[in-house]
C-alpha cells in the first residue's frame, strides 16, 4: 500500500509541477503588467528609477525560471499571492467562498446519489423499454445543454410561467428553499455520467453467474439489486469522482452568478472580469489538485472497491 | 422477475436486423453504416438540427431581416411582434436577425476548432503511436496535465491570457500586410477563442487516435498486410486509417457540439466573443439582468443553443451506434461514450 501511493505520486507529482508551469507561463505573458494595476494611472507620475524599484522589490526582473521557482515555492506552501483588484490574499478569498461551494456540491452529491442511481437501475432493469428511453433521453439532456441555458429556461417556466417559486434572490446559507434549484442544476451535469454508469454497470453485473444463481434461489428483485448487483455495479460510479468533482467546478463556475451565490465560481468570474490574475491562476491550480486529488483517491480506494485488483498490479480499467 | 429474465435473453431488433445485412451479402462498410444510421429516428433529428444549423449559418445572414447591429432606439426590448418576430433587445436591436447571427458564430467556431484540434490530436496520437519511447510518454504526460485542469478553468486562462499577446501580434500583422481582415476585433475575438477551446480539445483526440492506432496495428490483417511486404504507407491508408475512422468521426461529432457550448460558455461569461459581435452565450449573458421583465430576451437564445447542441449529440448517438456496431452490440448500454 505505501509503495502504491509513493509510485502513485511519482505520477502524480510532476503532472502537479506541470500545471503550475503552465499556469504561470500563461499569467507571465499575461496582459495586465502588475504594477500599472497596482498603481493605475498614478504609474505616470512616478520616476523611471521607482518604477525599476519597484518592479524589483516585487522580483519582477528576474528571469523568468528564478520567477517560476518561486511562484512554484509559493503555491506548494499554500501561498496564491495577493488578488490585484481586492488586495487580499488569494487563499483568504478561497477561504471565503470555498465552504458555500462545498455544501452546495455535498448537497448536489447527496442528489446524484439519490436520484442518479435509482434512475440508472431503473432504466437497466426496463432495459430497451419506453422508460429506459426516457432516462437515457434525459441523462443525454443533461449532458447536452449546459446549465447556463438549463437554468434561464427552468426560471422562466417556474418563476414566470408556473409561478411556484420566488425569484433566488441573494444567498441566506444552505438551509434556505432557494439552494433547491441551484443544487439541483449543480447535479444537471455530472447526473448523466452518474446515471449512464449506473446502467451499464447493472446491466453487466445482471449478466454474472451469480445473478442467476440468486435469481434461481428465490431472492426477491430488491435483494438481488442491493445485495449483489449494486456493489459491484456501482463501482464505474465511484470511480468516476474525478468527473463528477469536474462537473462540479463547471456548474459553479456557470450557476454562481445566475444564483447570486459568493461561492466558488463567483470567485473566478469576478476574477476574469477584473483581469486579476494572481485569483484566476490560484483558482485554476486549486480546480486542477481538486481534480487530480480526486483522482488519487479513487486509485487508493478502488482495491477495497473491488478486492479482484491489487495495488501492483490492477485488471479491469 | 419474469420480466427481467425475459429482457436478458432477447436480442435488440437492431442485432437481428444486423444479423439480416450481413447475411444480405457484402453490401459495403460505409453503405451499412448509413442504413444503420436513418434508421435510428433519433439521428434522423440530429441530421435535421445539424443541416438546419448549417443552412442558417450560411444563409441566416442573408435573410435576416434587419443587420445584426442595427440599433432602433425607439424600440428598446420590445416583445415580439409582427415587425420584430422574436423582439428586440436592450439596444433596440432584432433578436431574430441576432440569433440568425449567432448561428454563424456558433458554426464557425465550432468547425474550426473541431478541426485544428482533430489535426493537432492527429500529429501528436501518430507520433506518440508510431515513435513510441520517450515521444510517447512525453506526449501522454502532455494529455495528463491538461486534462487535469478543469477545461472551463484552462480555457478561460488560455482566453485572457493569450488575448493581449495575440492583439500585439495582429496589430503587427494589419500593419504589414494592410489587410482590412486584421482590423476586425471580431475576427480577432475569434482566433483567441479558437486558441484556448483548440488547447482544452486536442488531448481527447490525441488519445483516441493512439489508442486506435495501437490496438489496430496488433490485429491479424495488419500482421498479414506486413508480413506478406505491404508497404508502411499502404498499410497506414488502407487498414489502419479506415478502421480507425469510426470512433474519429463519432468523437468529433460530440466534439463539435463541445465546442459550440464551450464558445457560448466563453462569451456567456462576459470573455470571448465581444459585442457588436451577435454570440448565443453572450446574449444570453447580456438578458441575465432583467430575464423577469424581458424573459423572451433570455429564452430565445438558450433554446437556439440547447436545440442546436442536443441535435448535434443525437447525430454523435446515432454515429456511435452505426459506425461502431460492433462495440454498440457488445455494449449496448454506454450509450454516447465520451
Amino acid at each position: 500500500m505505501a509503495r502504491y501511493l509513493v509510485s502513485r505520486l511519482a505520477v502524480v507529482i510532476p503532472v502537479v509541477l506541470v500545471v503550475l508551469l503552465i499556469t504561470f507561463t500563461l499569467g507571465y505573458y499575461a496582459p495586465g503588467d502588475p504594477i500599472l494595476i497596482i498603481y493605475g494611472e498614478d504609474l505616470y507620475r512616478l520616476r523611471p528609477e521607482d518604477l525599476a524599484r519597484m518592479r524589483r522589490n516585487l522580483g519582477l526582473d528576474r528571469p523568468f525560471w528564478e520567477q517560476y521557482l518561486d511562484y512554484m515555492g509559493r503555491t506548494v506552501r499554500g501561498d496564491l499571492g495577493r488578488s490585484i483588484a481586492s488586495k487580499v490574499p488569494v487563499n483568504r478569498l478561497l477561504a471565503s467562498s470555498l465552504p458555500i461551494s462545498l455544501q452546495l456540491g455535498l448537497l448536489a452529491g447527496v442528489v446524484l446519489a439519490l436520484l442518479g442511481i435509482p434512475l440508472g437501475v431503473l432504466a437497466a432493469l426496463r432495459h430497451n423499454t419506453l422508460l429506459d428511453y426516457l432516462i437515457v433521453s434525459l441523462a443525454l439532456v443533461v449532458r447536452s445543454v449546459p446549465v447556463f441555458v438549463l437554468a434561464p429556461l427552468l426560471l422562466i417556466l417556474l418563476v414566470l410561467q408556473l409561478k411556484i417559486m420566488d425569484v433566488p434572490a441573494a444567498w441566506k446559507g444552505i438551509a434556505t428553499p432557494a439552494v433547491v434549484l441551484p443544487v439541483i442544476l449543480l447535479a444537471a451535469y455530472p447526473l448523466a455520467d452518474v446515471i449512464r454508469q449506473t446502467r451499464a454497470g447493472v446491466l453487466e453485473v445482471l449478466q454474472e453467474d451469480y445473478v442467476r444463481t440468486a435469481r434461481a434461489k428465490g431472492l426477491t428483485l430488491i435483494l438481488i439489486i442491493t445485495r449483489h448487483v449494486l456493489r459491484n455495479a456501482l463501482i464505474p460510479v465511484v470511480t468516476s469522482l474525478g468527473l463528477i468533482v469536474n462537473g462540479l467546478i463547471h456548474g459553479s463556475v456557470y450557476l454562481d452568478r445566475i444564483f447570486n451565490i459568493p461561492g466558488f465560481g463567483n470567485l473566478v468570474v469576478t476574477g476574469i472580469q477584473r483581469l486579476d490574475f494572481p485569483v484566476i491562476l490560484g483558482t485554476t491550480v486549486f480546480s486542477a489538485l481538486l481534480v487530480i486529488a480526486a483522482n488519487l483517491v479513487v486509485d487508493l480506494i478502488y482495491p477495497f472497491l473491488d478486492p479482484r485488483v491489487t495495488y501492483s498490479g490492477r485488471e479491469g480499467r | 422477475m419474469s420480466r427481467n429474465q425475459k429482457l436478458d435473453l432477447s436480442h435488440s431488433a437492431e442485432e437481428q436486423s444486423d444479423a439480416r445485412d450481413q447475411m444480405a451479402g457484402n453490401r459495403g462498410l460505409w453503405r451499412d453504416a448509413g442504413r444503420r444510421l436513418v434508421r435510428n429516428r433519433l439521428s434522423l433529428v440530429g441530421i435535421f438540427v445539424l443541416s438546419i444549423l448549417f443552412a442558417l449559418a450560411i444563409f441566416g445572414p442573408s435573410v435576416a431581416p434587419y443587420p445584426f447591429m442595427e440599433q432602433n432606439l425607439k424600440l428598446i426590448s420590445e416583445p415580439p411582434s409582427a415587425d420584430h418576430w422574436l423582439g428586440t433587445d436592450q439596444l433596440g436591436r432584432d433578436v431574430l436577425s441576432r440569433i440568425l447571427w449567432g448561428a454563424r458564430t456558433a458554426t464557425t467556431v465550432a468547425i474550426f476548432v473541431t478541426t485544428i484540434s482533430l489535426g493537432v490530436g492527429i500529429v501528436l496520437g501518430g507520433v506518440a503511436a508510431f515513435a513510441g519511447g520517450m515521444a510517447d510518454w512525453l506526449i501522454m504526460r502532455l494529455t495528463d496535465v491538461v486534462m487535469s485542469v478543469p477545461s472551463i478553468m484552462l480555457a478561460l486562462l488560455v482566453n485572457t491570457a493569450i488575448k493581449k499577446p495575440v492583439a500585439i501580434w495582429y496589430e503587427d500583422l494589419y500593419e504589414q500586410t494592410g489587410w482590412a481582415l486584421f482590423r476586425s476585433t471580431t475576427f480577432l475575438d475569434y482566433l483567441i477563442v479558437l486558441g484556448a477551446l483548440a488547447v482544452v480539445s486536442f488531448p481527447g483526440y490525441a488519445r483516441l487516435i493512439r489508442g486506435q492506432i495501437l490496438s489496430l496495428r496488433e490485429r491479424e490483417y495488419v500482421t498479414a498486410a506486413r508480413s506478406s511486404g505491404v508497404p508502411f504507407a499502404r498499410i497506414l491508408f488502407r487498414h489502419v486509417v479506415p478502421n480507425a475512422l469510426g470512433p474519429v468521426i463519432v468523437a468529433a461529432t460530440f466534439g463539435f457540439s463541445g465546442a459550440m457550448v464551450m464558445e457560448a460558455s466563453l462569451s456567456y461569461l462576459g470573455i470571448g466573443i465581444q459585442p457588436p459581435a451577435a454570440s448565443w452565450g453572450a446574449m444570453i449573458n447580456d438578458s441575465l439582468m432583467d430575464w423577469r421583465y424581458e424573459p423572451w430576451l433570455l429564452a430565445m437564445p438558450a433554446i437556439a443553443l440547447a436545440i442546436s447542441a442536443l441535435g448535434v449529440n443525437y447525430l454523435g448517438d446515432g454515429l456511435n451506434d452505426a459506425l461502431n456496431p460492433r462495440i454498440a452490440a457488445e455494449r449496448a448500454e454506454t450509450k454516447g461514450e465520451r
